[in-house]
C-alpha cells in the first residue's frame, strides 16, 4: 500500500505511526468515483492536529457527500521533512498516500499565528507554489479557516480563499461551486470571483491595501463588486447542524483522544482580552439530548472510554444537570469517565455527584488572570477573590493538596501593585490551606503559579493596545519572583519572546506575508514549540522588509486608525468594543450576557437571535 | 472467566506501530467490537491483555499471539469477526481459541528478512559475504540488557544466538531466513543481527522488511 519511497523515508524517522495513516475509522474511496478530493491539513503535528474537534467535523462532513474524498494531512517533523525533501515524497495525503498536488481542494485550519510557517512549508513540501498568484490552474484550490482568519492579512498572499466563521455550511456551498466550475472547465479567476459572491468567503486577492506614510493602512479596497464587508459565517442552529457518527481512532498516542462534542458556542463573559470570547459569538447551545445522541455515537464507534463536553465556559451551559443526568444513565455501566473542565460541581445534587464518582478530576484550577480585584474589573474577569478562596476551602476540605493558577502580566492598565497581587493571591491560597484544622498530617501544599504574557487581539476590546515590551515584560517577571517568599508557590513564566511574536501577527497587515516567507525560508518551522523557536531569524526576516516587530505589537493604535482587518465583519461591533474598551480604562465591568444583553452586535449575523438572550435565566 | 489466545497478522502501515499503541488499538477494539472481557478491579478498571512476544517497531509477523480473559459466552469464531471488523488497517486476527501452550514455552521465532539494495552486485556480494560472517562463528553487537534496575550495554557475540540460517540473493533483493531466541529467557532482535551485518560488510540496503514468520518452543515444534 505504502510506496517504497515513503517506507523508506518511514525505517529512517521517529514515530513513523503518524505519517502511514490507516487509523480505524479513516476514510477510504473509490478515486473513480469521486468528483473532488479534499486535503485537509492541519499546520501543526499529528499529535495536536488529532486531538482537534473541528478538524474531525469537517472532515466527517466532507466524506459524508458521495461525491467528494477528504484525506488528512498533518505537518512532518523536521526528521520526516528531511527524508521527504532527500528522497522526492510529495506531501501525500494520509489515507491514500498520494500527493496532494493533485487535489482539487487543499483546507488549512489556522488556530494559532506560530503555525504560519508550518503551512507555508507544507504548500512547499506539496510541491506548490507558495503564492495563490503563482498557482494560476483552477485546482488546487487553497482556502484557510479558523480563529486566525478574523485577520488573515498577514498570510493573505499563500491561500486563494478564506473562510471566516463556521465552517459546517459553507464548507459544503464551496465544495459544489468548485465541483460545477471544474466539470465546466472554468479559469481560476472566474471561480474566485464566483466565490467572492457567496456570503462568508473572503477572497483576499479581489482587494487592494494603500498605506499611509507611518505604515498605517489608509483604505481597504475592493476591486469590482467583491464585498465592502466580508460577514462571516454563522451556523442558527446547533442541533440540526452535521455532527460525525464517528471520529478516527488514533493507533499512535496523541494529545487528546476521545469522544468530544461541543455543548454550546460562544461565551457568555465578555473578558476583554479573550479573542475567542468575541469572534465566536452569538450564544447557541445544543440540547442536552443531541449531545447525549452525539456522545453515545462517538464512543460506540470508536471504543473511547472518556467523554468531553467541549465549550469556552462549561458552567454557563444551560442545562448542564440535565445533560450530566442523560449521560450518567449509560456511561456508568460502559465504564466511561466524562471529563468535566473548570466546572463547578457544588451546585449539583447529591445523588447526581455520587453517580459521576467515575468522573475524573482533573487538577484544581482557576484562572483569576490577574492579581487584584482593579485590573480584574479592567479586563472584565468577573471572579472574585472570595470566590476563589472559599472554592479553595473547599477543595482542601475535601482532601485537595494542590491548586493551579493561571495569570498574565503586561495586561493594559497594570501596575506593580497589581503584579505584586500575584503573589498575594497565591499566598492567600497557600494560608487557606494551613487554616484548615483537618488538613492531611504530614502533607503540604503546591500551589503552581503559570503566568503568560498578554497578546492584544483583533475583535477584542484590547485590539488597540500596545503590548508591553520585552524588556517590561521581563522586568515585570523579575519582579514577582521577588515577590514569592515561600517554596509552597512555584512560578513559571512564559517565554516572551514567543508573545511578542505572536502579537506581531495577530494584528498585522499584508506586508507581513513576505515577512512570513522570509522566515520561513530561514529554517523557522513549529515555532510554537520552544524548542524550535528561533526569534533572531524572525527578527533578522522583519529587518530585511523594512518593518519592525514594535510597530505591530508595543503600538497604541487610535480608535480611528484604519485596522488591517476592518473589512471583516465577526458581528461584534467596533462601537461597543470601543466602549468596552472605555471601560476597561474605567476600571467598570460588565455584566455577563445572562444578566443583561451588553448589545455587542453579534446576533445580527444570527437573525437577530441569541440563546443568551432569548432563553434568559433559567 | 476463561482465557483466549487470539491470533493476529501485523503488515503493511501497521508495521509502524509500537507495543504501546498495539496495546492502546487492541484497547479500544475490544471496546468497540463489545467483547464481554474480564475487567480489573479497582478505580480505573482495563480489559486483561498481554501480548506474549512483543514485536519491535518496523517489523511485520504473520501469526502473533495475545492472551485475554473473557467472562462471557462467545465463540472464538466470532470474536475473530468482531476484533477483525475494528482494527486499524494491516492487523488482522487469524484465529481465537483455548491457549494450546504456556506462554512461558516460547523460546525462538523465525524471521525472514528480505533487503533491497539498489543493484543485484550488492545484494549478491552482501549474501555472500553475511554467509561468511555468520559461518566463521564471531559477529558482535551491543546489546542494551539490564543489571538489577539499571540498563547496561554489554557485548555479546550474535553467532551464539542463531539457531537456523539460510541465506541467499536473487535480482537485487537478497533473503535472510533465521531462526533467533525470542521470549523472557533469551531475546534477540533480527535488526540488531542486521546491524552488525551492515557494519561488517560495509553495505546498506535501501529498503528492508522484517517478518515474523513463526513462533517456536525449545523442541523446534510450532507454539500455539
Ligand atoms: S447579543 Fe447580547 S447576549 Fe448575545 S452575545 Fe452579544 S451581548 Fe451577549
Amino acid at each position: 500500500m505504502l510506496n517504497p519511497q515513503l517506507e523508506a523515508c518511514l525505517q529512517s524517522v521517529q514515530k513513523p505511526g503518524r505519517y502511514t495513516g490507516g487509523e480505524l475509522n479513516s476514510v477510504v474511496k473509490d478515486k473513480d468515483s469521486i468528483r473532488l478530493r479534499y486535503a485537509f491539513c492541519f499546520p501543526d503535528s499529528y499529535e495536536i492536529g488529532m486531538s482537534h474537534l473541528g478538524m474531525k467535523i469537517l472532515y466527517a462532513l466532507a466524506n459524508a457527500r458521495e461525491d467528494t474524498w477528504c484525506e488528512r494531512v498533518f505537518a512532518p517533523w523536521g526528521d520526516m521533512e528531511e527524508q521527504m525533501r532527500k528522497r522526492g515524497v510529495l506531501l501525500y495525503g494520509l489515507e491514500s498516500g498520494d500527493p496532494i498536488r493533485d487535489f482539487d481542494l487543499i483546507g488549512f485550519t489556522l488556530q494559532y499565528e506560530l503555525c504560519y510557517t508550518n503551512m507555508l512549508n507544507m504548500l512547499d513540501l506539496a510541491g506548490l507554489p507558495l503564492e495563490s498568484a503563482e498557482r494560476t490552474a483552477l485546482t488546487p484550490i487553497v482556502i484557510a479557516g479558523g480563529p486566525c482568519v478574523c485577520n488573515a492579512e498577514p498570510v493573505h498572499a499563500f491561500a486563494d480563499i478564506f473562510l471566516p466563521g463556521d465552517g459546517e455550511e459553507i464548507t459544503n456551498t464551496l465544495i459544489d461551486l468548485l465541483i460545477a466550475h471544474k466539470e465546466k472547465g472554468s479559469s481560476k479567476k472566474e471561480f474566485l470571483l464566483a466565490a467572492s459572491k457567496l456570503p462568508g468567503v473572503y477572497v483576499p486577492s479581489l482587494y487592494d491595501v494603500s498605506y499611509n506614510g507611518d505604515g498605517t493602512v489608509r483604505a481597504v479596497t475592493p476591486q469590482g463588486d467583491a464585498p465592502a464587508k466580508i460577514k462571516k459565517s454563522v451556523v442558527r442552529d446547533l442541533d440540526a447542524m452535521f455532527f460525525p457518527e464517528s471520529f478516527v481512532v488514533p493507533s499512535v498516542e496523541v494529545v487528546h483522544d476521545r469522544a468530544v462534542t461541543e455543548i454550546f458556542r460562544g461565551c457568555i463573559r465578555g473578558c476583554r482580552f479573550c479573542q475567542a470570547g468575541f469572534i465566536y459569538r452569538p450564544i447557541r447551545e445544543k440540547s442536552p439530548e443531541t449531545v447525549d445522541r452525539q456522545c453515545r455515537d462517538i464512543c460506540l464507534s470508536t471504543g473511547s472510554d472518556e467523554i468531553s463536553l467541549c465549550s469556552l465556559s462549561a458552567s454557563d451551559y444551560t442545562k448542564m444537570e440535565e445533560l450530566l443526568t442523560r449521560l450518567v444513565a449509560w456511561t456508568d455501566d460502559e465504564k466511561i469517565n466524562i471529563a468535566l473542565p473548570s466546572l463547578r460541581a457544588d451546585n449539583f445534587p447529591k445523588e447526581l455527584m455520587e453517580k459521576l464518582s467515575g468522573v475524573r478530576r482533573s487538577s484544581l484550577t482557576f484562572a483569576p488572570e490577574a492579581g487584584t480585584q482593579r485590573l480584574r474589573d479592567a479586563i472584565n474577569k468577573n471572579v472574585t477573590e472570595q470566590e476563589m478562596l472559599s472554592t479553595a476551602r473547599q477543595a482542601f476540605e475535601g482532601g485537595w493538596t494542590s491548586v493551579k493558577l493561571y495569570f498574565m502580566l503586561g495586561l493594559p492598565t497594570e501596575t506593580p501593585e497589581d503584579v505584586a497581587g500575584i503573589a498575594e493571591l497565591a499566598q492567600k491560597v497557600v494560608d487557606e490551606y494551613y487554616a484548615n484544622p483537618n488538613k492531611p498530617k504530614g502533607k503540604g501544599v503546591t500551589v503552581s503559579v503559570s503566568v503568560s504574557s498578554f497578546v492584544p487581539k483583533p475583535f477584542t476590546p484590547f485590539q488597540w493596545e500596545p503590548q508591553d515590551t520585552r524588556e517590561q515584560l521581563e522586568e515585570k517577571q523579575r519582579g514577582l519572583f521577588s515577590h514569592i517568599r515561600t517554596k509552597k508557590i512555584s512560578l513559571s513564566c512564559h517565554k516572551t519572546q514567543t508573545s511578542l511574536l505572536e502579537a506581531a501577527l495577530a494584528r498585522g497587515d499584508r506586508r507581513l506575508a513576505a515577512v512570513i516567507k522570509t522566515a520561513w525560508e530561514k529554517g523557522c518551522r513549529f515555532d510554537g514549540w520552544d524548542e524550535l523557536f528561533n526569534f533572531g531569524f524572525w527578527e533578522e526576516a522583519f529587518m530585511e522588509h523594512g518593518l519592525s516587530v514594535a510597530f505591530y505589537a508595543n503600538r497604541r493604535r487610535d480608535c480611528g486608525e484604519v485596522l488591517p482587518w476592518d473589512h471583516m465583519d465577526y458581528g461584534v461591533s467596533k462601537e461597543f468594543l470601543i466602549k468596552e474598551s472605555k471601560k476597561a480604562g474605567e476600571n467598570e465591568t460588565t455584566p455577563h450576557c445572562r444578566v443583561k444583553c451588553a448589545v455587542c452586535g453579534a446576533d445580527k449575523l444570527n437573525g437577530g437571535e441569541c440563546d443568551a438572550r432569548c432563553k434568559g435565566l433559567v | 472467566m476463561r482465557a483466549v489466545r487470539v491470533w493476529f497478522k501485523k503488515e503493511g502501515r501497521a508495521k509502524y506501530l509500537s507495543h504501546l499503541d498495539m496495546n492502546r488499538c487492541f484497547t479500544r477494539a475490544v471496546r468497540r467490537a463489545r467483547l464481554p472481557l474480564w475487567y480489573t478491579e479497582g478505580f480505573n478498571p482495563h480489559p486483561y491483555l498481554n501480548f506474549l512476544a512483543p514485536l519491535p517497531l518496523g517489523q511485520e509477523s504473520a501469526a502473533e499471539p495475545l492472551d485475554m480473559k473473557i467472562e462471557g459466552e462467545i465463540t472464538g469464531a466470532e470474536i475473530e469477526k468482531r476484533l477483525s471488523a475494528v482494527l486499524p488497517e494491516g492487523i488482522e486476527v487469524t484465529a481465537a481459541a483455548d491457549p494450546a501452550d504456556e506462554a512461558l514455552s516460547i523460546a525462538m521465532a523465525e524471521y525472514g528478512v528480505s533487503l533491497l539494495f539498489g543493484e543485484g552486485r550488492t545484494a549478491a556480494a552482501f549474501a555472500e559475504k553475511s554467509g561468511e560472517l555468520i559461518k566463521s562463528g564471531l559477529l558482535t553487537a551491543e546489546k542494551t540488557g539490564k543489571k538489577g534496575r539499571h540498563k547496561v550495554q554489554k557485548q555479546i557475540n550474535i553467532c551464539e544466538h542463531i539457531f537456523r540460517y539460510e541465506i541467499s540473493a536473487s535480482g537485487t533483493v537478497c533473503s535472510l531466513k533465521a531462526t533467533l531466541p525470542c521470549g523472557s529467557q533469551s531475546n534477540l532482535n533480527p535488526s540488531l543481527m542486521i546491524s552488525a551485518l551492515k557494519r561488517e560488510t560495509g553495505l546498506a540496503e535501501e529498503l528492508i522488511t522484517i517478518r515474523r514468520i513463526r513462533l517456536l518452543k525449545e523442541d523446534f515444534s510450532e507454539f500455539r
